[in-house]
């Protein structure tokens, strides 16, 4: 159980990696869209 | 998902996206001509579906079209990109610009501000007995048809955590905890796609055979369809309130799939191969493999919960309004990359009892899920 990482293949942990970051990023650039629409920053004629 | 996370579901991590990226990671340029693609189609399906149903409006297809949600031209074109690009030899070069979890999860965030928070709070109650009671039935019992039938322990922890949780993120932190090869984590992966694709168009349907209404529909397609961007096509289908159940419930499932990671990994440790490490599981494991744009979609309803509350409905609304259309946007590119991503080859390479095991727990799935949503959502209503 560890605690250590158990993934031997380095692909599992890549694609893992890869999910993590796109889990972040996915957080910070949707709660940013939302915070400049409800501030005006992104007006309805933008979005298609 | 994630890393270890968690989430929900396809993308990234599609069949082949692992093997990318095991060693070489494929260039930036492929990367961004795979997004091109992406945004090329999405802006054709998004112009379709404002489109059509005006231009046939009157006419003998005027009535289909006008019942065509914008996930099927998303997901039709998707396909249809496939084919096209897989003809000239370009698909597997671009699939790393196919990010479907990106997309799909930026998406779920910005639906986050459409749901009322007392909504969220009242519906997660019945959707976490869901989620327990049918992660716990259809994790053993995929796991036992498994083992009835041969098929390695990995393989069988692969395949229930993806068929239970939220398909391919389930699969990605399953293989890290149980160390499965890369081989067993694409396959899974292409199984969970290939059975998530048809279930985006027969579950509404389904829904609509049996009368069930908007909350009950939304428990049950979100409760069964495995991956989170399909969830999410089927949930639109089906309605907008439905659409809003469906999130919570399988959201609800993507922020248990750490507990589940975690109790692979002390079992697989223990049981399986009798390693001599002894540990608890950690609370920072369990951190790990939450999906955290679980934070963002509850971050986001609460935003806009406070918003509305601040400067009343009416006010409010012209900018909710264009957050939806950002969601329907982000959205549609993630079903575009679904049907870039769609392959069948590696379920020809593994044989038919993998494929029974995921068929079969599938069914069950969807009888234990059914039973559940009516169970847990009848009269329930997302309307604030």
């Amino acid at each position: 159980m560890s605690t250590a990482e158990p993934h031997d293949d380095p692909t599992v942990g890549g694609a893992r990696r890869t999910a993590l970051n796109e889990d972040w990023a996915a957080t910070i650039v949707g709660l940013l869209l939302l915070a400049l629409v409800l501030t005006g920053l992104v007006p309805g004629w933008l979005v298609p | 998902m994630s890393s270890a996370p968690d989430t929900g579901d396809i993308g990234s991590e599609t069949a082949e996206a692992p093997a990318q990226d095991a060693g070489t990671s494929p260039s930036a340029g492929r990367a961004v001509g795979g997004v091109v693609a992406v945004l090329v189609l999405g802006g054709l399906a998004r112009y379709l579906e404002q489109t059509v149903p005006d231009a046939t409006d009157g006419t003998a297809f005027g009535e289909i079209a006008a019942a065509i949600e914008y996930p099927v031209y998303a997901i039709v074109l998707g396909l249809l990109g496939n084919v096209v690009l897989t003809q000239l030899g370009l698909r597997d070069r671009l699939a790393a610009g196919f990010r479907t979890e990106f997309f799909i999860k930026t998406g779920l965030v910005l639906l986050g501000a459409s749901i009322n928070f007392a909504v969220i709070v009242s519906a997660t109650g019945p959707a976490i007995v869901q989620a327990v009671v049918l992660i716990t039935v259809v994790f053993a019992f995929t796991w036992w048809l498994g083992g009835r039938l041969g098929l390695d322990d990995k393989l069988r922890a692969l395949l229930a955590s993806a068929v239970s949780i939220c398909g391919v993120s389930a699969a990605i932190a399953a293989a890290g905890a149980v160390q499965a090869r890369k081989e067993q984590l694409a396959y899974t992966a292409s199984m969970v796609i290939i059975f998530a694709l048809p279930s985006i168009f027969l579950l509404p349907a389904a829904v609509d055979a049996l009368g069930l209404d908007q909350a009950v529909g939304g428990a049950w397609v979100g409760g069964n369809i495995d991956t989170t961007a399909a969830v999410t096509a089927a949930g639109a289908i089906v309605g907008e309130e439905a659409l809003q159940i469906a999130t919570i419930v399988k959201t609800t499932q993507n922020a248990l799939l750490g507990v589940v990671a975690v109790a692979l990994t002390a079992y697989f440790t223990l049981r399986v191969e009798r390693r001599a490490v002894s540990a608890r599981p950690k609370a920072r494991e369990l951190w790990e493999r939450f999906p955290k744009f679980v934070l963002g979609f509850l971050a986001a309803s609460i935003i806009a919960t406070i918003y509305i509350g601040a400067v009343g409905s009416a006010d409010a609304r012209p900018y909710i309004t264009i957050v939806n259309d950002l969601r329907t946007l982000f959205l549609i590119l993630a079903f575009v990359s679904i049907g870039l991503e769609f392959r069948v080859a590696p379920l020809r390479e593994a044989g038919w009892r993998p494929v029974g095991v995921f068929a079969s727990a599938t069914v069950v799935n969807l009888a234990v899920g059914l039973g559940l949503a009516v169970l847990l959502f009848s009269g329930f209503s997302a309307a604030t």
